[in-house]
């Protein structure tokens, strides 16, 4: 059969996203790829140079509506940069609780979207199920369940509400549990081996160059994590460490790439079960909103010149905000934002990853690199 | 008794045809002589038409009967897979109890009291407004949100969804692609259709309801059977799209893959059995052997089942019509009418699947245990009236629908096997093993059966399988598994704990995951564990 | 207590960095500490001139190990000064991820412990700017070749800002539809936004207020 040209989307129940990856095949193998993003571009960019710092947070949210709040409070760190604010430390327990109680929610949306691209569709609900979990707890810390503006400069929104600890620690210590059950439903399962090991190899040094971070790197048998090299909020203060996972010999495959973040869940958990314990003045107290426990005093124009930026784990990758301060004559707001997205660099490397394949195994390769467009585009 | 035929054909009604050419063609006119005589023709017809008028009754009852029951497929299927995906295993019934609601996200305060305390309440406060007309069953909202709203909880809700969703399709309009070949995207949905619904004519319901039983009703059967893979492939070549392509080629080599080693096993089955034809099969299972084909034949049966899923593209092998890749696979193009009934195709070929291999292997309208139950010295008489009295039909249906569920189970649970590895395993191992199920068939049938089977054998042949699904089924020791070199191979899972190198001790490890989950559910905090003031 | 990279290491590592890379011509590179959040990050802050951008980069990767690119970001200074016009910024990381090793057949990961890395293995945060005079076409050396995760950073730093990028191969629209006319680039300042504090959907709906899109242009 001729090499023919392939358009997979925009249009498309697999793609997770609006996005179009042309692909050209040869028979069912694939020879080359060509992605086309931008079909969700809505200038956030642009946008934010008018507006105030506060309301950029909201932006943040939409940005990636699968993980809202890590994007937010990544924001939120590169704003503190710009305008050297420090942040009382009850407050940075309580970001750690929201941004990785997200980290789960997130991972478990692509448990359950990646089970259906491999075939199977009970996990698909299994999953939500227990994201409806995470998502009641973050529904009681920011008021909704996708967007949540928890943030602000200097601090958090609101306090962790009465009894939120003693309904997480049941809720997660249940999520601990059915997390093996995950685990046997797609470890024992040969299908699910055959269809993903030996599927869609990267390389570490290959991933850094292409600007690959997160778990996707993780999987590369490399413990490179930023909470730990280039350590923010209180992630010094819990003990845990970066899951990594064991690749097979030419590399990452979409095995790798799919335990690593059920591991990935099971640190975060932890996390958030060790912060509720060391969060300073106990997780039962309750403080009012804007108290300064909480929320510290920031200023809200940025010193003339100035610039800030901050690297953060996102669930996905490295995500980074730089902020170009435009100073008293621009008054409250940033000069030029400029957004990172780590879906944006890594799309076109797995896209890379995907050539020598067979047509199904496209499926596999790209949902397991975890693409949300929602960031991708801004 | 029929008068036509005691009075001989008159020679004044016969109809002959003369046609004269052209002189210069041919110079003689050209007499057919006695086409048809109208008598005799009327002599003829009348059989003829009895024939025609039973043979149209029996069809639509048959037929009749096919589709009423084969309306509970699709309602097994939608409801078993539900229960599936709504599992609830004890561990969460148990802790959800414990868990209780927060004012967020209970909505009312009777469900935040913990362990259901509330419930009578919630049930009391619902029944007082339904009886008053406070509930809102009517609305559209509702009914969409309960669609077990038509039917009643111990009488099939939702059991008509199935109309209703039909009912959509007939209504819909039909789109041809412009660049479609109209001629054969036309004929690829009848190919389909007609040939499932042509299976149906052979597959008896119960020893005496059936539209035709000829001699080598297997071999028929099988034939037409295989045909449908010809319409999905013009399905998918026509419609002018190359997803429809690749959906379609795919489709053609899995079936054609799996079509030898069923052939084969079906082979096994008649080997044994001593016959090509259904209800002989049936009847040797009822009648002569006493012993169901799945206790002499379990490789059989698996195989069977195997390349029965493989050839109605379920999940595992439903890789032609994968969404995740191709939308709809071969079918994208089609809309409406077409599509609904290649979807019912597609169940009555799931269907025509299980009944055969209730017939082929279960005993078809046997009870289970019959000929040992009417053999029992005292009470055999009285069980075999009773028996008697369950018409055949309702046994066939009952393990048929048992076997659909277990196709239901295989597709909620399993994932999606890629087409070259379906087509590996196809010609790699299936077909081996249904050549070897064939060779000890006919061991069997020459050199074991002597009228009947004896004890020695279906033993040792349950036996056989028992021991083979053990093997299957056991998990290799983890201990090797953990320790082998991981290549491109289908086992060697390593699981990657955090911080996972070889200082750390997988007993320290282990800790760290129990401490949080023994220690934390078991106590709540009190107010006297944190300081305010720290 | 978790294992973390303690920030004297960080701030050594920098300075000696900072120090090597101020030898070069036309690089000035100084540490940055930024003060925010529970620990202070030390950072490498680098001005570096257009046409001594190559060199620069290149020694980066080769000697000093800076493996990932970040974020390229394009900034439009209108009202800067003459030197300063338009701004690159180049965010780097070094991050020291290596191939991990094949012993036995099977893959040893590297677990490194953060806390007890030194020299060159401390990973850092480099940012780099390179200001650009007032130009209509504002160009900068590509470093495609150099790091590949450049290559879509600098396709939609010109998609959107306008800086283009001399050497880049397969320089298109990622973000904006292929069909984008050319010479518009909306993150340049003499585009505003569109209705901003103007509610189109309550104040003008059906948009009889709304002038053409050329408005204010010399025809």
């Amino acid at each position: 059969m001729a090499e023919m040209w392939i358009s997979m989307g925009p249009q498309h129940p697999m793609t997770h996203g609006l996005w179009t990856l042309k692909v050209k095949v040869d028979g069912e193998t694939v020879v080359d790829t060509e992605p086309d993003l931008g079909y969700i571009h809505r200038g956030v960019e642009k946008i934010c140079e008018s507006r105030d710092f506060t309301q950029i947070t909201t932006y943040c949210d939409r940005l990636c509506y699968a993980s809202a709040n890590t994007w937010s409070h990544s924001y939120i760190y590169a704003v503190e940069d710009l305008l050297e604010v420090e942040v009382p430390e009850r407050a940075e327990y309580i970001r750690l609780i929201a941004v990785e109680l997200q980290r789960i929610a997130s991972h478990l949306m692509w448990l359950g979207a990646y089970g259906p691209d491999i075939g199977n569709l009970s996990v698909m609900v299994w999953c939500l199920r227990e994201r409806e979990m995470m998502m009641d707890l973050l529904q009681e810390l920011g008021g909704s369940r996708m967007h949540y503006n928890f943030p602000r400069v200097g601090g958090v929104k609101r306090d962790l509400p009465h009894g939120f600890a003693q309904r997480t620690r049941a809720k997660v210590s249940l999520f601990l549990n059915r997390i093996q059950e995950y685990e046997a439903l797609f470890d024992e399962s040969t299908i699910f081996l055959i269809r993903t090991q030996g599927v869609g190899y990267s390389k570490p040094e290959e991933m850094v160059n292409h600007g690959v971070t997160g778990p996707n790197l993780r999987a590369g048998g490399v413990n490179y994590d930023i909470r730990t090299a280039h350590p923010y909020s209180v992630y010094s203060e819990l003990d845990w460490e970066p899951p990594v996972e064991r690749p097979s010999i030419k590399g990452a495959d979409c095995y790798d790439r799919y335990r690593i973040r059920v591991e990935e869940m099971r640190v975060s958990a932890m996390m958030v079960l060790e912060a509720l314990d060391k969060i300073p003045r106990g997780a039962d107290t309750y403080h009012e909103p804007g108290d300064p426990a909480i929320l510290a005093k920031a200023p809200s124009r940025s010193p003339e010149g100035a610039s800030g930026f901050h690297h953060f784990e996102d669930s996905r990758g490295e995500s980074m905000f730089y902020l170009a301060g435009g100073g008293e004559g621009r008054g409250k707001m940033p000069y030029r934002v400029s957004i990172r997205s780590p879906m944006f660099i890594t799309i076109p490397y797995a896209s890379k990853c995907m050539v020598g394949y067979k047509v199904a195994d496209i499926p596999a390769i790209m949902g397991s690199f975890d693409p949300c467009i929602g960031e991708t585009d801004r | 008794m029929d008068n036509a035929h005691d009075i001989l054909p008159s020679k004044d009604l016969d109809l002959t045809v003369t046609i004269s050419p052209p002189k210069g063609i041919w110079p003689e006119d050209i007499v057919l002589g006695r086409v048809l005589n109208l008598q005799d023709g009327f002599g003829q017809m009348q059989p003829a038409l009895e024939g025609l008028f039973s043979a149209t009754m029996i069809c639509t009852v048959v037929f009749t009967t096919m589709m009423l029951t084969m309306l509970p497929i699709p309602y097994i299927e939608r409801k078993f897979i539900g229960r599936l995906m709504d599992r609830l295993g004890a561990t969460t019934t148990l802790r959800s109890l414990w868990i209780g609601e927060s004012g967020v996200t209970a909505g009312e305060w009777w469900n935040q009291l913990p362990f259901g305390m509330g419930a009578p309440i919630g049930w009391l406060n619902k029944t007082l407004n339904s009886i008053w007309g406070n509930d809102h069953h009517l609305e559209a909202v509702s009914r969409v949100n309960n669609r077990g709203y038509h039917g009643y909880w111990f009488l099939l809700p939702g059991f008509f969804q199935a109309f209703a969703d039909f009912t959509k399709f007939a209504g819909k309009e039909h789109i041809v692609p412009k660049e479609a070949d109209r001629p054969v995207y036309e004929v690829a949905p009848v190919i389909i259709i007609s040939t499932t619904v042509l299976v149906f004519a052979f597959i008896p319901f119960g020893p005496h309801f059936y539209v035709s039983s000829p001699e080598l009703s297997v071999i028929f059967m099988m034939a037409i059977f295989g045909v449908a893979p010809l319409g999905v492939f013009f399905a998918g070549w026509s419609s002018n799209n190359k997803y429809t392509l690749i959906g379609g080629m795919r489709s053609a080599a899995q079936l054609t893959a799996y079509e030898i080693p069923l052939l084969i096993t079906v082979l096994g089955v008649c080997v044994i059995s001593g016959s090509f034809n259904l209800i002989e099969i049936v009847d040797f299972q009822a009648e002569e052997s006493n012993v169901w084909n799945l206790f002499m034949l379990p490789l059989g049966a698996v195989l069977f089942l195997i390349t029965m899923i493989a050839e109605v593209e379920r999940i595992p092998f439903d890789m032609p019509e994968a969404e995740a890749e191709l939308v709809e696979g071969w079918w994208t193009e089609y809309g409406g009418m077409r599509w609904g009934l290649m979807f019912a195709a597609e169940y009555q070929r799931c269907y025509a699947a299980c009944l055969l291999f209730a017939l082929f292997f279960l005993g078809g309208w046997e009870a289970p245990f019959q000929s040992t139950m009417e053999s029992l010295p005292i009470v055999g008489g009285s069980l075999e009236f009773l028996l008697s009295l369950i018409p055949g039909i309702v046994w066939v249906l009952i393990k048929a629908w048992a076997l659909f569920a277990v196709f239901v189970w295989i597709r909620a649970s399993l994932h999606r096997v890629r087409t070259d590895q379906i087509l590996e395993f196809g010609w790699q191992w299936l077909l081996p093993l249904s050549i070897a199920n064939l060779a000890v068939a006919m061991f069997l049938r020459v050199w074991v059966w002597d009228g009947s089977w004896g004890i020695v054998a279906p033993v040792v042949m349950i036996l056989s399988g028992i021991v083979g699904l053990v093997i299957l089924v056991v998990d290799e020791d983890k201990e090797a598994l953990e320790s082998m070199r991981r290549p491109y191979s289908t086992y060697a899972v390593t699981k990657a704990y955090p911080g996972r190198h070889p200082d750390s001790k997988l007993e320290d490890l282990q800790r760290q995951y129990t401490s949080y989950s023994a220690v934390k559910t078991a106590s709540s905090v009190s107010p006297s564990d944190t300081e305010a003031g720290t | 207590m978790g294992k973390v990279v303690p920030t004297s290491n960080q701030k050594s590592a920098a300075e000696t960095m900072a120090s090597a890379l101020s030898s070069m011509d036309g690089v000035d590179a100084v540490v940055s500490e930024r003060k925010n959040g529970t620990s202070p990050r030390n950072i490498v802050s680098v001005d570096c001139s257009n046409k001594n951008w190559r060199p620069l980069a290149v020694c980066m990767k080769v000697e000093h190990g800076v493996d990932y690119c970040s974020m390229i970001t394009g900034i439009h200074w209108p009202e800067g000064s003459p030197d300063k016009n338009w701004e690159v910024i180049y965010h780097f990381m070094r991050m020291g991820v290596t191939d991990p090793p094949v012993v036995d057949g099977m893959v040893q990961p590297i677990v490194k412990d953060p806390s007890k890395l030194e020299g060159k293995d401390i990973p850092l945060e480099i940012e780099v700017r390179i200001a650009l005079p007032e130009t209509r076409e504002p160009t900068v050396a590509s470093v495609q070749d150099i790091w590949v995760g450049a290559d879509w950073n600098e396709k939609e730093t010109w998609d959107l800002v306008g800086i283009d990028f001399e050497g880049h191969e397969g320089m298109r629209r990622v973000l904006q539809p292929h069909e984008t006319p050319v010479g518009f680039h909306p993150l340049q300042k003499q585009h505003k936004l569109r209705y901003h504090d103007f509610e189109e959907m309550y104040d003008d709906v059906q948009g009889f207020r709304r002038k053409p899109s050329d408005t204010g242009k010399i025809k």
